[in-house]
This record gives structure tokens, sequence and C-alpha cells, in this order.
């Protein structure tokens, strides 16, 4: 990774500076909004929203390029939704589930041949784990798992170097 | 000269691929099919006198006639073989005539499918003959004197038309031309030659869709470019298929329809519209030629696959750089199944295994893995321990961080994300990847924990990777280091909080190897 860590430090606009923006303005936020846990639950609550931040931030940095990054963000929506007050309905939320759908459809017959490829446990397994990795072909679900892979590195990169630092 | 007509000739062919070979290209068609005509006449085989006549006009002026659109489809091929051009059309039309029968060849554009084909063949074919015949300079314009000539010399090549129809395995045009060169100042050489004249017209062909031709073209391919040698190549062609000209007129023609059929389908698609036309033609006929040329295809040994494909994939690559149409457009390889599925799916499988490479370079310590279920579960463990990551450094956050109110924050802690020096204090938490990542399946409550045996086992490691980034990072980091310390005070808060049960053990762990201004020894 270290032509990427060359270019992401000279470039201000590369993913983990729109990352680190983002993430550390959330973090701010949730600071802001509750005071400092002391009771575990709080605590928990607390992980899960900054869990819930990176993630948002992450594919907010990505923007609406990838796959996995729209399947994240309509997710999370659609969890706020869901707890949140009451909202009008999730528009998107049928949006995402026409385009999954139109995919399903059409690459079911691929999915079949990609289980068969390559291990019908493996590819269901990194279907879960790759956001959106439903309605993909194997060939789009391995370029979409590799941009994945990319990205987390980079956040867990960048969330290390936070707790690290705020940590010290 | 006539190597320079023959050099224009394949330069045309080569960048158009169509049928664009207009007034260059009228000359050699004249006397072409004059020749051709002559050839019919002479031989009686066909009668394509009244083909003929309209093929010599202009040969993209297609809508004279039947014949003379089926000059425009092959005419691209016909100048592939620069040096068959007249007198390939002998040997085409001897094939054609049965061809024409046999087989429903569909050419470039409508027309009756049979004249076609038997046009198309008989100048793909009589190009064969030619090469001696232009070396002698009987190659005119004025194609009508020179046809008895050429015409003197078929009898003598009774295995001529076999060859003709069977051998014009083009390995290339340059090759055939070469061949041709040298061949051609004897009456044997030019049997050879046109051998080799064959040899290079059949991957030209291929991509016009000559018919019979087509399928003595991949055999005589296959064989050529086993061999790579013109002796080789003219035994491969004179023997190799077939000792029965009109069976293989008949088979050739669906054969190499086929065999060419699906190539051009696949085909860096010079012509969309080529392509479409052939398109529908060639379904006829891949249909019965399927199984034939599939056969083929096993049969013909893939020694030189290389060789072949490099060849035609050059032909093939410079006819269709030009256009690079909505298709996705692959080229059957050498005793590979020509089948539009199969090739698709080759097309799938190769992407498919390229993306699993980058993957590879990605996930680190998979460069050994080969295989791609092992591969995938690698990839999976992986993505799965940096989502484990994430949750537990967020975790890490939630608890750590009371004090991110300062505006000051975000400034210095960009600063330090984008320069170096925050990776030494990332360092501390490096060992916790290699033990996140092989034992994850601890659970996640007992995760922190679990984490703290193996990191002693890794401090060799960890010690060696703080060190090697350290020394980079110590000359700019002094500004760093010194905030650390004005915030030693909320630390201790924090610390007390107990976020940082592993901070401790983390000191602990890296206590002689850190660096005097990394404060987690201090704490």
């Amino acid at each position: 990774m270290n032509p990427h860590h060359h270019s992401s430090y000279l470039n201000p606009n590369s993913l983990k500076s729109r990352f680190t923006k983002n993430f550390l303005r959330s973090l701010i936020k949730i600071n802001k909004q509750t005071p400092f846990p002391c009771r575990p639950t709080e605590m928990f609550q607390r992980c899960h929203k900054v869990k819930t931040a990176a993630d948002k931030s992450l594919a907010c940095a990505v923007g609406s390029r990838r796959v996995w990054s729209r399947a994240m963000l309509c997710k999370i929506r659609n969890r706020a939704l869901r707890r949140g007050p009451q909202k009008p309905p999730s528009v998107r939320r049928i949006i995402i589930n026409n385009r999954t759908m139109k995919k399903g459809f059409n690459c079911l017959k691929e999915k079949m041949n990609d289980d068969q490829e390559a291990g019908i446990d493996q590819t269901s397994k990194l279907r879960k784990l790759v956001p959106g990795g439903e309605a993909m072909d194997l060939c789009n679900l391995l370029d979409e798992a590799a941009h994945y892979i990319k990205c987390l590195n980079t956040q867990v990169q960048v969330m290390r170097s936070i707790a690290d630092f705020y940590s010290t | 000269m006539e190597m320079g007509d023959k050099d224009k000739f394949e330069l045309e062919k080569r960048s158009d691929n169509h049928i664009n070979y207009h007034s260059p290209d009228s000359m050699p068609s004249d006397w072409r099919y004059s020749s051709a005509n002559v050839a019919n006449s002479s031989l009686g085989l066909v009668s394509t006198d009244n083909q003929m006549p309209v093929c010599r006009g202009d040969l993209v002026g297609v809508s004279s006639c039947s014949s003379a659109s089926m000059v425009d489809s092959f005419s691209p091929g016909q100048w592939d073989h620069p040096t068959n051009s007249q007198y390939l059309g002998f040997c085409d039309i001897s094939v054609q005539n049965n061809a024409s029968t046999s087989n429903p060849m569909g050419i470039r554009k409508g027309g009756p499918a049979s004249l076609r084909t038997g046009l198309d063949k008989t100048l793909d074919i009589g190009w064969n003959p030619p090469s001696s015949m232009l070396k002698g300079g009987i190659f005119l314009p004025t194609a009508p004197g020179v046809l008895p000539q050429s015409l003197s010399q078929f009898p003598e090549d009774s295995a001529f038309i076999e060859r003709a129809a069977s051998g014009l395995k083009s390995l290339s045009v340059v090759q055939g031309q070469k061949n041709v060169m040298n061949m051609g100042d004897s009456s044997r050489d030019t049997s050879l030659s046109v051998e080799h004249v064959a040899i290079e017209g059949s991957p030209l062909k291929n991509e016009k869709k000559s018919g019979s031709l087509v399928r003595s073209h991949d055999e005589a391919k296959q064989g050529v470019g086993g061999s790579g040698n013109e002796s080789e190549e003219a035994e491969f062609s004179g023997g190799g298929r077939q000792d029965k000209p009109s069976k293989l007129e008949g088979n050739g023609g669906e054969q190499s329809a086929k065999s060419p059929a699906s190539k051009k389908r696949k085909r860096n698609g010079q012509d969309a519209d080529l392509d479409q036309a052939k398109g529908t033609q060639q379904s006829v006929e891949a249909a019965k030629d399927n199984p034939e040329v599939q056969q083929k295809g096993d049969e013909n040994p893939t020694s030189t696959p290389i060789k072949a494909t490099g060849k035609q994939c050059k032909l093939g690559s410079q006819a269709s750089d030009p256009p690079k149409e909505e298709y996705i457009h692959v080229r059957a390889r050498r005793g590979q199944a020509t089948n539009s599925h199969s090739l698709a799916e080759r097309v799938r499988r190769e992407k498919i295994s390229e993306r699993m490479k980058f993957l590879q370079d990605l996930v680190p310590g998979c460069s050994k893995v080969t295989g791609k279920a092992v591969m995938l579960d690698e990839i999976i463990n992986y993505v799965q321990s940096l989502q484990r990551q994430v949750e537990f450094l967020s975790m890490k956050l939630a608890t750590v961080n009371p004090r991110l109110d300062f505006n000051t924050e975000g400034l210095l802690a960009k600063d330090i994300l984008h320069s170096r020096a925050v990776s030494s204090s990332t360092l501390a938490f490096s060992a916790e990847v290699p033990m996140v990542y092989p034992p994850f399946n601890a659970s996640q409550p007992g995760f922190i924990q679990a984490s703290f045996p193996g990191m002693e086992s890794h401090s060799d490691m960890l010690r060696r990777a703080i060190n090697s980034q350290l020394t980079p990072m110590t000359g700019g980091f002094k500004e760093t280091t010194q905030l650390p310390n004005a915030w030693d005070d909320e630390l201790h808060n924090v610390v007390q909080m107990g976020y940082v049960t592993c901070a401790p053990q983390d000191s602990q762990d890296i206590n002689g190897s850190l660096p005097p201004g990394h404060m987690k020894a201090e704490l």
C-alpha cells in the first residue's frame, strides 16, 4: 500500500483525507451530542454510533461510484429511518430494492455459474461481507471486493491513527 | 511493381478490412475477375462469366450485381493475398462451383449466397497460382491476355485445386508473400506458392468470411503455424487436407465458413455492419459447421497455438484496430471451441482470474496461494478481519475521545494523519493486526484479551516494524510528541476510564523498543 500512502499524503482530495475529514467531523458531533458515557449501555450505544459514523463517512468519501458504497449508504439510511423519528417514507429504500432486484434477475444465471466455479459457500460469504454484494455476478463482486478492501484498509489506518493520537 | 501492388493490397487490407478497396483495387480486381472469367470458362467449372464482368466493375459498387457484391465481400480477402490476386480466381472458380452448390456461404451483402460463396472461394483460391505468374510478369491489368498463361499452369497443378481449397491456411500475409516470392519462379513453386498464398489469404479471408477456404485455412494455419517453414507449409497444405477437392470445397466451404464465421463473429469487429451481415448469414452456416469446425479444431494439433494465433492476431488486430465497437471481441484461440457461448465463457473466466490476481496483491500473504477456492477463503478472512478491526477501533474511539471539542483537533489530526508521523503511533497496534487476522474466530468480548497473549509473540515483529518506521519518523515528529505531553492530565482521566485495558499492555510490550517520545510507554 505504499504507493497509496504516498499518494494520499500528497493528494488533499484523496480518499484518506476525505474520510478523515468526514470522520472527525462526525466524531466531534457525537462527542458534543452525548456526554461521555458512564454506563456500559451508553458505551455500547456510543460505540455503535462511532462505528456507524465511520462507515458512513467512508461511504460518503467514496461517493456513489461504487456499488458497495451506495449499498452501505442506503443501509445506513434505512436503519436510521427505521429507528429514527418518523420521516417521509423512504423512497431510497424502494429505489435500492428495485436496483438490486433488477440486478438479481439479470445475473441470476451468472451467479449460479459463479457458485459452481468458485464454491457456493465462499461466494455467498463474500456476498454477505461486501455490502451490496447480493446482487452482483462474480466478476463485479470481485471488483467491488477489491475496492472495498482497499477502502477498509484506509479506514482502519485512519481510525487507528486517530485512536493513537487521542490515546497518547 | 508486382510486389508493390501486393504490398499495397496488403496495407489496404490491413487498414480497411472491408470493402473499401477502391480504385487501387479496382485494377487488380479487374484482372482478377477477368482471369476468373477466363478460368471459369476454360475450366468449365462455373459459369461465372455473368458474374465476372459485373465483378469487374467497381468493387465497391456492389449494387450492380450479386457478384459485384461478392467481389466486395471477398475483395478484402483478395487483397490479403497480394500475389494471389488474379490467379486465385481460378481456383476459386473451381471451388466455387462445388461450393456454391453445397455451401451456402453467405457473403457480405445480400445477394445470392451461392454465387457469392462461389466467387469468394474462387477468388480466394485463385490466389495461389498467381503468385508464380505474378512473378513471371504475367500479372497484368489486362487480364484476358494473361489468363491463358495462368491457365496453362493450372493443368500442371492437378493438386492445385486441392491445395487451393485446402491449403488456404494462411499463416500471415507476410509469410505468404515471402513464400510466394520465393516460390514464384517455378511451376513447382506455383503449387507451393499457391499453398502459401492460400495460407496468406486465409487469415485475411477469415476476416472476410470466405467460404470453403476458411476451413482449410484454419487447418493450414495450424499446420503452418506449427511448422513455420515454407516447405512444411507446402506439405501440410498440400497433403493436409484433402485429396478430394470436391469434398474439400464442399466441406471447406462449410467449415471454413464456420470457423472464420465464429472467428469473425467474435473478431475485432472491423465492421459492425459486416459483422451483422455476416452474423445473420453465418448463423445458418454456423449450425452446420459447428460440429465440423470443432472437430477440426480439436484434431488440429495445438502445437503452435501461440504462433498461429499470434500471426492471426497480428492481422486481426491490425485490421480491427480502427473500430472497437460495442461488442466484446474475442478471437478464438487455436484448439479451442469457437462456439459463441464458450467464447463468452472464456472471456468471463479470464476477467475473473484477472480480478483474482489483483485481489491477491491486495490481501497480504496471498502470493503463494493458487486456486480460486483458497484465494476466496483468504479474501473472506481478510475482509472479516478488517471489519472486526474497524469495530474494535470504533469501540476504542468511543471510549477514548472525550476531548474532541477543540477546533484545532481536526487540523492537528489531519496533519498527523497525513504525515508519516502518525504511523509511529499506530505501531502499537500493528501487532494487533496479525493477531486479529489469524484468531479472528475469537469472540468479540474476548477480543481484546485474546490479542494480548499474541502480542508477546509478535513483539519481535512489532519491534522491527517500529524500528523501521520510527527512523524516518523521528525526524519529523518532534512537534507531535510535544502535543501529547500537553494532554497528559486529560489522558490520565481517559486511561482511568479504562479504555485501554490494552494500552498498558501494549506499552509494556513495547516498552523496550519504543522511543522515549512515545507516550504509551510513559503511561
